[in-house]
């Protein structure tokens, strides 16, 4: 009963993904991609911080690395197929993950911080300062969107907002799948043990610094997928929305507003913000003190964010926990 | 027969007359004329009258939050006022029907995500008809795209890079109604070179950002062709929102520099010369937004004479050239005294249409207005039919002309001499013959002619 | 003293004055990130704050001194609510839980201030006795910059007092490393905590009301300042006050040399410095504790 339960709340949100250009317009279908990308960014923060233990204050680097990575390909480039433009954005965040993980590896807690703040910040003045092949403050923009083809089979123009948000949905949430699976495999046991204890992962035979290294290849790429896909949106990308230290704890504040526990909190989370935002522009000028004041109440007074209110609004109603939830409740 | 004679001199004097002043009348399509502006006595940019049923909806895209949302309302109170006008003598005719203007603040936050949306909102959800923006021409940048994707008329008002309409990112759908970088460059290089002829020894100082080096880039191009004697003894690019000018303050001092020619905007352009003021630095700059009154007299009468600005809404002396400019410059002034509340009744609105960039802001969007009532329609294609080679006269005299082929408009700048209030009734005409008691201000005023600025043109760009 | 020696020994003061600036900003971060451990992201907006308030009082009053002695003190009490009603509160939740309340402060302190003074650019001169500029051997220097760099020097002299030669000092020490035992040992911990937060924002204050007159006051001053500060800190290295104040005076010389001699790259030196540091020791230059 319960199982057809679900079955048919997923059909049904599948079915609305599906027809959702059709269903809600070009803006919302717009708002609502934005929504994703910064779902799958924050998840792969949430893969740092919530299932390993890691604050990271410079993750826009890898967002943005992957963006700008798509965007100068595409310009230099002529006649770069789409995939291969968003390959080369997840590339250049693997690659910028590939030679910080040496570094990274080493240290925890306030150090880790620390060290992505110092390095997401150098970056950002980096981005600011290299004008010839970044763009500067002004950054890149109004490169061709190449159509998404396979040679003599189809072409679909990507200019066209609905077409865009199918690829993109294609791309965003296949990677939300894969980082699930890959919380799913034995490395997602690894991860919780590193932030639970670090030492008893060792004496188990795994090796902690090459797990974390694995572990911050995933995080670091897939925030570059969202970065390319974002760049692509936007046709533009630009220093402040890449590197900037806010870009930086968006989703640290999306995961801690949504919920740390589980997999899809910084989901919830970013969805709770693409809310929030849509309203607050739409009845006030004043956005910083809505925000501001979410933003100091929830952490005052429901600081396990909205999946744990609603864990507990569950065990209140239902007078148990549920299993499931309990495997993934990870603070 | 001398009364033949006096009769016959007084036809050809009259011919003459006419030879010169009537093509210059006719010259124009529409100009702006103040005999028909309403009774403004009871516009208030705090509580505007928003019209309602079907209206002509003009989207102020800019920043109302965030640091920089002083500019919002910088904007705001001038479109405003073009809007309250048009509506109070009865709204424009458009496609059969008598509508009324209404005004929609959008606020972009200075965040390129923020602008795409809230642009894309303002077109698919308010149908707007017009993009009228904005300060950033990163934001300008989104703001084009989405004219160009939705088909909606976009109007760059205050975001001057000349590579918004090159051949990469020009719209048909977009019209470049401000000045532009690298002519306000060339401007200040006429400007020395072939009006005032003083000094030889620049020094640039810019914000190291695409605005600042194309403004850099145009001076110098300038100094080539007007100036080739010049010398640029040196040329740094700070970052934005700097703190701490002295060590390019130090630099510019042991090179020897008589002018320093800086793109800055405000706080960075404040500081910059607050601080060489402070540092017994009393060298001129040449400049564009160094005009903002809290700073102007915050350094004083002594450390703002002398700056040179390139202004884009000025005119040669006196700045009040007749009845119907004084009475509309009066109307605003009067009411920013003695009605309009925070923050409409600071020292930044004070002048309004007197000069200046709010002044130039109110222009722009009548003439905005103009072109939609010549085109008898909102229409975009229509729209731009019109305005494509259009002219049009602003209050103070100024014919601006869209150049058709890549939409940018081809204007007379104006250098202005800042000098001690006692000074400035040559150019302040009226009473009280000063613009502000309190620091040095428009003084002598030079025309840049438009044909030795025109604004740059993409060779790339084939229409 | 020709001109050139002249512009490398001017360049060189103004390293030390701008070091000066960093530090009296940085100074009071010190106290509550490095030493107490606290993620203030709104440090920079106590800063902004007390500019504008000092910009009020120079208003109504006309008089700078009673600016630098109100408006760091109106700070300071702000400070102290935040730490006792919001900040200790969210203590559990650690760094992230800091973060997100002190980046809701901040927000919220950037409205009122746009409610309470409004979103223009505010000016706030030079007050008359320190303008004007001072002739050491034919090298001009503005009494202002000298009078930041004097007071910095005082903050500097206050604190290493009240750290290593009070008892209030030894307590601080001693809860910052094993809060629970000087607790048990019947100290108010939470008392001493409260106390040191009102020090450092009151810090920040003053810093505030210093460095307004070389720059405008308006909604975005915080972020020109914040991350600066910030950066020192990570950078000296957590509880060194000695650390702060050497990377504050290196900052300052790599800005005002590296103006003069790569002034293309000159912003990015900071960060360079910053990065090398913190992968050769990752809890900054003189970091004593994770």
């Amino acid at each position: 009963m319960k199982k057809t339960v679900q079955w048919i709340i997923l059909a049904v949100a599948a079915g609305i993904l599906m027809f959702f250009p059709a269903l809600f317009g070009i803006y919302f279908t717009n708002v609502f991609l934005t929504f994703v990308i910064f779902a799958l960014f924050a998840t792969t923060l949430n893969l740092l911080l919530g299932f390993t233990g890691l604050l990271s204050f410079g993750h826009a680097m890898f967002f943005g690395v992957g963006g700008y990575g798509t965007a100068i390909a595409l310009e230099r480039i002529e006649g770069l197929p789409l995939i291969l433009a968003v390959l080369i954005g997840v590339m250049a965040a693997v690659a910028l993950a590939l030679i910080l993980c040496p570094i990274m590896v080493r240290v925890s807690g306030t150090a880790f911080a620390m060290l992505h703040l110092a390095f997401g910040q150098l970056i950002y003045v980096l981005a600011l300062k290299l004008r010839d092949i970044t763009g500067g403050e002004d950054g890149i923009g109004g490169f061709d969107i190449p159509p998404f083809s396979i040679p003599g089979v189809v072409s679909v123009d990507m200019t066209d907002p609905s077409n865009f948000y199918y690829f993109g949905m294609i791309v965003l949430v296949g990677s939300l799948a894969i980082l699930w699976f890959f919380t799913k495999t034995p490395f997602g046991s690894i991860m919780v043990g590193i932030r639970d204890n670090a030492n008893r992962v060792d004496y188990m035979g795994f090796k902690v610094p090459q797990s974390k290294a694995v572990i911050y290849l995933f995080a670091g790429g897939f925030a570059g997928v969202a970065g390319s896909i974002y760049a692509l949106f936007q046709n533009l990308i630009s220093a402040s929305d890449a590197f900037h230290i806010l870009v930086s704890f968006v989703p640290v504040m999306m995961t801690m507003v949504g919920g740390i526990g589980s997999f899809f909190g910084p989901v919830v989370g970013a969805g709770i913000f693409g809310i929030l935002e849509e309203l607050t522009s739409r009845y006030t000028e004043q956005v910083e003190l809505v925000m501001g004041l979410i933003l100091i109440l929830v952490i005052m007074y429901a600081p396990m964010g909205f999946l744990g209110i609603v864990q507990i609004l569950k065990e209140k109603w239902f007078g148990k926990m549920s299993q499931q939830a309990g495997a993934e409740e990870a603070s | 027969m001398k009364s033949t004679k006096m009769i016959f001199s007084a036809i050809i004097a009259i011919c003459c007359f006419c030879l010169v002043a009537v093509p210059q009348t006719l010259a124009v399509n529409d100009a702006f004329d103040p005999g028909k502006m309403a009774d403004m006595s009871d516009f208030d940019p705090s509580n505007p009258v928003t019209p309602s049923g079907d209206t002509i909806k003009i989207a102020i895209v800019a920043s109302f939050s965030g640091p920089a949302a002083f500019v919002g309302e910088i904007f705001y109170a001038p479109v405003l006022w073009a809007a309250h006008d048009i509506n109070k003598r009865g709204g424009i005719m458009v496609d059969g029907k008598r509508k009324k203007v209404q005004v929609i603040r959008a606020d972009h936050m200075s965040q390129v995500p923020q602008a795409k949306k809230i642009t894309e909102r303002m077109v698919l959800q308010e149908k707007v008809d017009v993009l009228w923006g904005t300060n950033g021409s990163h934001l300008m940048k989104v703001i084009n795209q989405v004219a160009k994707k939705y088909k909606t008329i976009a109007q760059c008002t205050a975001a001057l890079s000349d590579d918004l309409y090159d051949h990469k990112n020009f719209t048909r759908y977009s019209f470049m109604t401000s000045f532009q970088t690298d002519q306000i460059g060339r401007a200040a290089a006429y400007y020395y070179g072939q009006i005032r002829k003083k000094e030889k020894k620049f020094y640039i100082l810019c914000q190291d950002y695409l605005f600042g080096h194309a403004m850099a880039n145009g001076f110098k191009k300038g100094l080539k062709q007007y100036f080739p004697e010049a010398e640029i003894v040196g040329e740094d690019y700070h970052k934005l929102f700097l703190t701490d000018f002295a060590p390019y303050l130090t630099k510019i001092k042991a090179s020897g520099a008589e002018v320093v020619y800086t793109g800055d905007w405000i706080p960075d352009a404040a500081n910059l010369a607050k601080q060489a003021r402070q540092m017994g630095m009393m060298l001129p700059f040449a400049h564009t937004f160094l005009d903002e009154p809290n700073f102007l007299h915050e350094v004083g009468i002594e450390g703002t004479k002398g700056l040179i600005q390139i202004g884009q809404y000025a005119t040669t002396n006196p700045n009040f050239k007749n009845a119907g400019q004084i009475m509309v410059y009066r109307a605003w002034n009067n009411l920013w005294k003695n009605k309009w509340t925070k923050p409409f009744n600071t020292y930044t609105f004070k002048h309004g249409p007197g000069g200046g960039n709010i002044g130039s802001y109110m222009m722009q969007t009548y003439w905005l207005l103009s072109v939609i009532e010549r085109a008898g329609s909102t229409d975009p294609e229509k729209i731009i039919k019109t305005w494509e080679g259009d002219t049009y006269q602003l209050l103070n005299g100024k014919v601006m002309t869209m150049r058709a082929v890549d939409h940018k408009a081809i204007q007379d700048l104006h250098a202005i001499e800042y000098v001690p209030p006692e000074e400035q009734k040559v150019n302040f005409n009226i009473e009280p013959y000063r613009w502000y008691d309190g620091c040095s201000g428009g003084g002598p005023v030079s025309r840049i002619p438009a044909d030795k600025i025109m604004p740059l043109l993409d060779p790339e760009l084939k229409r | 003293m020709d001109p050139v020696t002249a512009m490398y020994v001017a360049q060189g003061i103004h390293g030390l004055a701008y070091g000066m600036i960093l530090f009296l900003v940085a100074s009071g971060l010190t106290l509550i990130f490095g030493m107490m451990g606290i993620l203030n992201l709104a440090h920079a907006s106590f800063f902004m704050l007390s500019a504008y308030i000092s910009y009020t009082v120079l208003q109504v009053t006309g008089n700078f001194w009673l600016a630098l002695l109100i408006a760091p003190v109106v700070s300071a009490v702000i400070g102290i609510l935040m730490e006792r009603f919001l900040l200790r509160r969210v203590h559990a939740s650690g760094h992230i839980g800091e973060l997100i309340l002190t980046v809701g402060v901040a927000l919220v302190i950037l409205e009122s201030v746009k409610v309470f003074w409004g979103t223009e650019n505010l000016p706030l001169p030079v007050p008359e006795f320190l303008q004007g500029l001072v002739s050491v051997a034919g090298l001009e220097y503005p009494i202002y910059r000298l009078f930041i760099i004097a007071l910095a020097l005082v903050l500097l002299a206050i604190l290493t007092v009240i750290l290593y030669k009070t008892r209030l000092g030894m307590v601080v020490r001693a809860a910052v490393s094993d809060a629970d035992m000087v607790n048990a040992l019947g100290v108010n911990v939470p008392l001493v905590f409260m106390a040191v937060f009102g020090i450092g924002t009151w810090m920040a204050g003053i810093a505030g009301v210093a460095i307004a007159p070389i720059l405008t006051v308006f909604p975005g001053l915080a972020d020109q300042m914040g991350m600066d500060a910030f950066m020192v800190v990570v950078t000296g290295g957590f509880g060194s006050l000695g650390g702060a104040f050497l990377v504050s005076t290196i900052f300052g010389l790599l800005s005002s040399y590296g103006v003069q001699f790569v002034s293309a790259l000159a912003p990015v030196l900071m960060f360079i410095f910053m990065a090398i540091v913190l992968v050769i020791k990752p809890m900054g230059l003189f970091g004593e504790r994770e």
